[in-house]
């Protein structure tokens, strides 16, 4: 209660400050979209030239790719880690946010909150909707409970994987060079995962799971029951990889070492 | 009951070294060399409730990180501390509710929203109640004279006018121990007085505990009764403010106006028997300096009866001085030959 309060609380921060920068807001807003619109793109140039990608037809692969957007985005939105090695080591910040009565992840994930993000999402939605009614998908009473349950599992799969990694710069002075490379590889996950080769699946089911993010919940609402068993266990993998973010991190913290004076 | 209390506490830090040139760079890729640095070695003090302690040191002499083992923000490497019956690093986040934290290189507010905003956030953090929080901030805000500021953002503040935020920022909560890490760092003299009036209050009104470290010792000698010197780590000196005056003070110096000029012989002849030295500051003035163990009235009343005074003026040791020379010598611990240092310094410049 107290935690949901306080996200209520620095939104209404972050509105508050960011309409004095309405502009940025929407620069923001649209570039979000245009990299969103270029990956779709190439979704459907990639389709002007074959009908079936590992099996997959264009309507599941865009379909896939919407799933892919909602999470992203609501992940996006509140666990935005990129500046925290420069911004809260480096300079020292981390300090502020240790002598405050909330968990320090916390605090640090609410400070940096950002919303436009969460217009990905929306865009999502709407590429499932289209894509599901091409597909002629049926609408069951569990479709929306499923939709929520995935996306979350899907969310705190990012999460997990994505503090692991940040809580690193507890340790070296800067790690910058991992997370360009997690980022790069997550998009993999949006892909049918059968196109690629026997250890690149594995990579992205079982080492750094972003499969679970895209391709494997989506194939429970295309139908496709080879992949069924997977899109179940997304919730299971989702605990698994947010608990070992979240140890690492509480780890890391121990091993803060302060910035200069 | 006490406030702190700290028993052989140590922080090591491993600290990566830098080879020289490209080929040393080559090398520090392949294999990282480290060495150990001990910022604090074992140190130990308490501070019962209610005092203001101060704790000064040359730069890099542990301080800070001293405080940040206080704060729960370090994890120390050795050692055991209780903060208000906490141990800091383990229960943090229940622990900061009871302290209150100032870093005056770094600041506690959100930069872009106004003032009262950061505070009203503040209050949901710390989980304050409405009406405490109304009653705690009006207090504050009219001993502080925020009126006017409250719905500015904070990054139009001048830095008094910032610093007095964060002190409020830090109160709100109203902590019984108060953590000032250079707290008057940078501003002007009106705004200084009026932070350590406040801090003063504070301390009589609530009984807040206070410890802070400064560089400026008018802040240690307004605030505190007591100080901890730090040097490379270890505590050089621990107790009251004139304790330190009195072994460090090697005299006092009186300062003459002559209506007319009056040779040093003259002067050191009236003297004469007494252990005092007379140096010349122009042809109308005149400095002597006067041991510990001997009355400045007598040899006041060895000159007043001959000379023709206009103004005489009694100069005592200052803190600077003493607290400098104890930097220098990096103990506190052998005032007699550092007392010696000190006089031999001052006869240097007489002469």
């Amino acid at each position: 209660m107290y935690y949901f309060g306080l996200i209520n609380e620095y939104l209404k921060n972050y509105i508050k400050s960011r309409l004095t920068y309405r502009a940025d807001f929407w620069v923001e807003v649209v570039s979000d979209l245009l990299f969103q619109a270029t990956n779709f793109i190439f979704i459907l140039v990639i389709f002007m030239h074959t009908d079936s990608l590992g099996g997959w037809n264009q309507n599941e692969v865009v379909f896939v790719y919407g799933f892919f957007m909602v999470p992203f985005g609501i992940f996006s939105c509140f666990v935005n880690l990129w500046g925290f090695s420069e911004r809260y080591i480096t300079k020292g910040e981390m300090d502020r946010v240790l002598t405050r009565p909330a968990h320090n992840l916390f605090q640090i994930l609410l400070e940096n909150i950002d919303p436009p993000s969460l217009f990905g999402s929306l865009i999502g939605l709407v590429i499932m909707g289209i894509s599901g009614a091409n597909l002629g998908l049926p609408f069951e009473w569990w479709t929306i409970p499923a939709l929520i349950v995935l996306s979350l599992s899907a969310v705190a799969i990012y999460t997990g994987i994505y503090t692991t990694l940040t809580s690193l710069s507890f340790y070296s002075d800067a790690p910058t060079g991992i997370l360009p490379l997690m980022y790069n590889i997550q998009t993999y996950g949006r892909y049918p995962v059968t196109i690629y080769n026997r250890a690149i699946q594995v990579l992205l089911t079982w080492v750094i799971p972003f499969a679970f993010v895209g391709v494997y919940p989506a194939a429970l609402f295309l139908q496709r029951d080879e992949m069924k068993g997977m899109a179940l266990l997304t919730p299971a993998v989702g605990a698994v990889f947010l608990a070992i973010g979240l140890l690492a991190w509480n780890y890391g913290v121990k091993r803060y070492k302060g910035a200069g004076s | 009951m006490n406030a702190i209390q700290v028993q052989d506490l140590r922080k090591t830090f491993k600290v990566q070294k830098n080879r020289e040139g490209l080929k040393g760079a080559f090398a520090d890729l392949f294999k990282r060399e480290f060495t150990e640095v001990t910022a604090v070695k074992d140190i130990s003090f308490t501070i019962p409730q209610g005092e203001i302690c101060g704790y000064i040191g040359e730069n890099g002499a542990g301080k800070s990180t001293t405080i940040k083992m206080l704060t729960g923000i370090l994890v120390p490497t050795s050692g055991s501390l209780s903060v208000g019956g906490y141990v800091p690093y383990l229960e943090r986040e229940k622990f900061v509710r009871n302290i209150g934290v100032v870093f005056g290189q770094r600041s506690q507010l959100w930069w872009d929203i106004g003032v009262i905003e950061s505070f009203q956030l503040l209050r949901k953090v710390y989980r304050v109640s409405e009406q405490d929080f109304k009653k705690r901030l009006d207090e504050l805000v009219e001993r502080l004279e925020l009126q006017e500021l409250l719905n500015r953002p904070v990054r139009k503040l001048s830095l008094g006018q910032r610093m007095r935020c964060e002190l409020v920022a830090a109160l709100l909560h109203n902590p019984s121990i108060l953590f000032l890490d250079e707290p008057t760092i940078g501003l002007d003299i009106v705004v200084k007085s009026e932070i350590r009036q406040f801090l003063k209050d504070m301390n009589r009104e609530h009984g807040t505990t206070i410890l802070l470290t400064t560089h400026d010792l008018q802040d240690i000698e307004a605030l505190c009764s007591r100080v901890i010197m730090l040097d490379d780590g270890r505590i050089i000196y621990d107790g009251g403010l004139e304790d330190l005056k009195q072994r460090w003070g090697t005299g006092r110096e009186v300062l003459f106006q002559f209506g007319n000029p009056t040779k040093l012989e003259q002067l050191e002849h009236w003297t004469t028997g007494m252990p005092v030295v007379w140096s010349a500051e122009n042809e109308l003035g005149a400095k002597v300096w006067i041991p510990l163990d001997l009355n400045v009235s007598d040899v006041l009343g060895r000159v007043v009866g001959q000379a023709d005074i206009t103004d005489i003026k009694i100069i005592e040791t200052n803190t600077d001085d003493i607290v400098r020379s104890i930097y220098q010598s990096g103990s506190a611990e052998k005032p007699d030959e550092m007392a010696a240092a000190l006089k031999d310094e001052r006869e240097a410049l007489h002469v």
